[in-house]
């Protein structure tokens, strides 16, 4: 069998019922599915019957990497873990989270593209993987601890360098909005419960291996550097926000937020950023602040410094060190995370004393990290926090808990913004304690439901941000019109894809980006200006698809989708292109598997559309257009009563989107009255016996 | 006069020249002795200790040194990829020849003291850990019994000869700061090179936590990581009694 680089080579299996461990060869068996979701999708097609249920032993949960992971590629830090869904509204289906930090890199050294966990232990345990020597070690002097204590105890046994993997109490409570977590802030939300339900405590991984390079390491080397040189910042935004000497564009909403002035304020000595040119990549950690971002110009005198995933220079987490709260909390002063991971706290509030981006919002933020990142609650890209405000400003929450336990809790803290309420909360929702915090805990689909909220009252109402089947919008018409409202119909979760809002919000001038699109998808008009959209053309539909392969690619090599595809870079020289054949060069010379990007992207469109034949399975009808590629109805209003397509407004027409998705299913060569994939559809792309199955269970159009 | 005698006379007037900071090469050195040492080294740094009386150092000097500075560092380990990625052909950070994972999550202090040290976990300080190219004595060559560590030109950084490696190791147990590694596809030993004065580490930092500078000492600056467990091999700690004398 041919050598190939990249790849681990084996697949571990374990079987917490019984203790069994195995491993599989990854080539051999999932090769066309390259790794990560795709690794997962497959398990699941194979082993998982439909109608088992998150928390059942037959229950899979996969942990993939992909063959670039834990190699010099940047942005290759992710895993992908994949599991019957516990917030999936109504009926649990095929879902991933991601998670970043170390533990990619440090599977793959230990000789491991994936572990595949099935059954569950009978007693509380954690996974000990150091190379090849796999043990199930009891966990029960654990359980009930936090995330951080989980990981040093076991850090203790393993060794520094060891990447831990660990539910809090929430995933051990089977808490469906819960997590799992490694190397402090990096969370794949929603999977802490299916661990917990296997009484599955903690996974730690050390690997003394390496990965080795197929292709020639002076081409490695060059192709790295090549690919460094068409990096932005975060986000992949490829203008600075403020004017800098060395760029023609700049763009206020851009994430590159280097500049004269802006300091990593709380390093000793301070850094400051300075002028971070494109061409400068010795600089490129100091491109982004996220925190600065968030909460603007305050937000730089608590910055220590950026983090993130292993092999990424762009650093999108932030540790902040923000002395008030250790007296005021007792709570550390170092806080650690990214985005809705460093706002879990302050988004619960509807104002603060100080305003919403002020020091009480900044304590709000610390205190959230302090409690969620321990006790390993998801909020479900910020639904969770939404939920609560209309929950309780309606009057809901007053209404549905009885008056004991609603005069329990210090509601006129919340209203005035003190983050100690967050004591009160969080910790009941990692617990289950209570009405509230078990509600609050089962995901927005369910929570409706026992709260016997119609699922149209949050459709309806912009300001929840809901999309369907318990979960929120994911850069939907907001960021790209018809394009965004289609990528968000596909998963059975919030869609997690960003490669078509890294294009749109990357911060050139809609001429330029129009130019680069006309390269990409076939003509200018596949893009709009955010807020002047147009009506849909084939070439929106392209760029859907396009959009939805990628994020699958990412996500099964294990590069990160919320800095690729790098469609556009910052270089004037190169007319701002990017590079879209970077994917498969980075995969063809790391594995020696020679793959054009047609033929990476095939690879990509087997996965995702396996995930789409795992759902139709599960759900059990083919009828994807008016049963799961739903679309909330605040799509389609305007507050100020604007027209659609006027300038000023970001809602959508309905026969426009209705033509939007006859022109996608189109382009994926599905069948449009029912959005299934065809048997021909299902051949083309490798998946023969999956059309046999399902065509047996009368589920082809 | 007997060889030894010729030794001795040799030494002394060298010494004197060292001692009246007469410049003075290593093949102006040889060509007064004829003999072959297995290097010399210019006196600069030892003198600048303040000590009185110079006695030969056995290695070249080194001409540059990587230096890290951990309050810039961003642990994203793109240092230790482009260490074994580009020089070796694979992604292998257990061999790096710059460190950063064992001080990432937990601070050299490791997990041992929980969150009260450094690292992601701690106070967030994450320290790049690089060869400090001794002078002489430099603990690696001394410790390995086959002479297989030794000066390359131009920049004398201290380099493994890979036909002389046996993989034994003893290099690893030798340096104090535990910045040995070893190739183990290869079966040999592996240290900084500095990549022939381009050190591949500091090119991919994307935070400017490395620097390659002209050499300096810092085996008197930073503190030692391991005790050192390598035993001198006999034949060594001879040769270091023919400059380093007791009086009789």
């Amino acid at each position: 069998m041919a050598k190939y680089g990249g790849w681990a080579g084996k697949v571990l299996r374990v079987d917490l019922s019984t203790g069994r461990i195995w491993t599989e060869e990854t080539i051999e068996k999932y090769k066309d599915f390259l790794g990560g979701t795709g690794i997962g999708y497959k398990v699941l097609w194979d082993e998982v019957p439909s109608g088992t249920q998150p928390f059942d032993p037959a229950n899979r949960i996969i942990f993939a990497v992909g063959p670039l992971a834990g190699t010099g590629a940047p942005c290759n830090g992710r895993t992908a873990i994949t599991t019957l869904w516990p917030t999936c509204w109504p009926k649990p289906l095929v879902a991933t989270g991601h998670m970043g930090g170390q533990f990619a890199t440090e599977l793959k050294y230990a000789g491991y593209d994936a572990i595949v966990i099935e059954g569950k232990a009978d007693h509380p345990v954690w996974l000990s993987i150091v190379d090849s020597q796999v043990k199930i070690k009891d966990a029960r002097h654990l359980w009930g601890q936090g995330i951080r204590r989980a990981t040093v105890e076991i850090s203790q046994e393993m060794g520094s360098e060891a990447a831990v993997a660990a539910i809090g109490q929430a995933g051990e409570n089977l808490v469906p909005m819960s997590v799992v977590m490694n190397s402090v802030s990096h969370s794949a939300g929603g999977v802490g419960g299916v661990m917990g339900s296997k009484n599955l405590k903690a996974i730690g991984v050390r690997g003394s291996g390496g990965i080795g390079i197929a292709g020639d390491k002076g081409e490695w080397e060059k192709l790295i550097k090549y690919h460094l040189s068409l990096l932005g910042a975060n986000n992949q935004h490829v203008v600075p926000s403020t004017p800098q000497p060395w760029a023609e564009y700049y763009n206020p909403a851009s994430r590159w937020v280097a500049g004269r002035g802006r300091k990593w304020g709380a390093s000793t000595p301070t850094i400051e950023t300075g002028v971070c040119g494109p061409h400068d990549l010795n600089r490129m950690a100091y491109r982004t602040n996220n925190f600065a971002y968030f909460i603007g110009e305050g937000g730089w005198q608590y910055t220590v410094r950026g983090s993130g995933c292993t092999a990424c220079p762009i650093r999108c987490h932030n540790i902040i060190k923000v002395p008030s709260v250790a007296a005021k909390y007792n709570i550390p002063e170092v806080g650690q995370n990214t985005c809705s991971g460093l706002f879990f706290g302050a988004l619960f509030f509807k104002t603060f004393p100080d305003g919403p981006r002020g020091q009480t919002a900044i304590e709000a933020c610390m205190v959230g990290m302090h409690l969620a990142d321990d006790l390993g609650i998801w909020c479900n890209y910020s639904q969770l926090q939404r939920d609560f405000q209309k929950l309780y400003y309606s009057g809901m929450i007053e209404s549905k808990l009885g008056e004991k336990e609603f005069k329990g809790y210090s509601w006129n803290k919340y209203e005035k913004g003190d983050p100690s309420f967050l004591f009160e909360l969080l910790p009941r929702v990692a617990q289950k304690e209570g009405e509230l915090g078990t509600a609050l805990g089962l995901g927005s689909g369910y929570l409706l439901e026992r709260w016997s909220i119609p699922e149209e009252d949050w459709k309806g109402d912009l300001k929840t941000l809901y999309w369907k089947m318990g979960h929120p919008r994911h850069h939907s018409n907001d960021e790209m019109g018809q394009c965004g409202v289609i990528v968000n119909t596909q998963y059975n979760r919030d869609c997690q894809c960003h490669s078509h809002t890294n294009f749109t919000r990357n911060g050139l001038p809609l001429e330029v980006q129009k130019r680069l699109a006309a390269e990409l998808w076939g003509s200018p008009d596949a893009v709009d200006a955010i807020g002047a959209f147009t009506p849909i053309n084939p070439y929106k539909a392209r760029f859907a698809k396009w959009s939805l392969l990628r994020k699958e690619l990412h996500d099964s090599l294990s590069l990160c989708n919320y800095m690729g595809p790098w469609a556009a870079s910052p270089l004037k020289e190169r007319g701002y292109r990017g590079d879209d054949s970077i994917e498969s060069r980075l995969y063809s010379l790391a594995t020696g598997d020679r793959k054009d990007r047609q033929e990476l992207d095939q690879a990509a469109e087997r996965i995702f559309v396996l995930h789409r034949a795992l759902t139709i399975r599960d759900m059990g009808t083919k009828e994807m257009r008016t049963q799961h590629d739903t679309i909330p109805d605040w799509v389609f209003t305007d507050p100020s009563g604007k027209a659609p397509f006027t300038q000023g407004t970001v809602h959508m027409d309905r026969e426009d989107i209705r033509l939007a998705m006859d022109l996608y299913y189109g382009e994926m060569g599905w069948d449009k009255s029912t959005g299934a994939p065809t048997e021909a559809a299902y051949r083309r792309i490798g998946l023969a016996e999956v059309s046999e199955e399902l065509g047996q269970r009368g589920l082809l159009p | 006069m007997d060889h030894r005698d010729e030794e001795q006379e040799t030494i002394e007037r060298a010494l004197s020249l060292f001692s009246q900071n007469h410049p003075c090469s290593r093949r102006q050195f040889l060509k007064i002795g004829g003999i072959s040492l297995l290097g010399i080294s210019t006196l600069g740094p030892l003198l600048a200790r303040g000590e009185a009386k110079a006695p030969l150092i056995i290695m070249e000097q080194a001409q540059g040194i990587v230096i890290a500075d951990p309050t810039r560092c961003v642990a994203c380990r793109r240092c230790e990829l482009a260490c074994t990625e580009f020089n070796d052909g694979k992604a292998s950070p257990v061999m790096a020849r710059v460190k950063v994972i064992r001080n990432l999550h937990f601070g050299p202090q490791g997990p041992y003291v929980g969150q009260h040290g450094q690292g992601n976990w701690g106070n967030g300080l994450v320290i790049p850990e690089v060869c400090h190219q001794c002078p002489h004595p430099v603990p690696c060559a001394n410790a390995c019994p086959n002479d297989a560590i030794v000066a390359k030109p131009p920049l004398n950084v201290r380099v493994v000869d890979v036909e002389r490696c046996v993989g034994c190791r003893m290099c690893q147990r030798a340096c104090p700061w535990g910045m040995m590694s070893f190739d183990a596809g290869a079966g040999k030993a592996t240290k900084c090179f500095l990549c022939e004065g381009k050190p591949k580490c500091v090119e991919a930092c994307p935070a400017e936590a490395l620097r390659f500078l002209p050499w300096r000492d810092l085996t008197d600056k930073v503190p030692p990581r391991v005790v050192p467990t390598a035993a001198l091999p006999p034949e060594k700690a001879a040769s270091c009694s023919e400059c380093h004398k007791a009086k009789n």
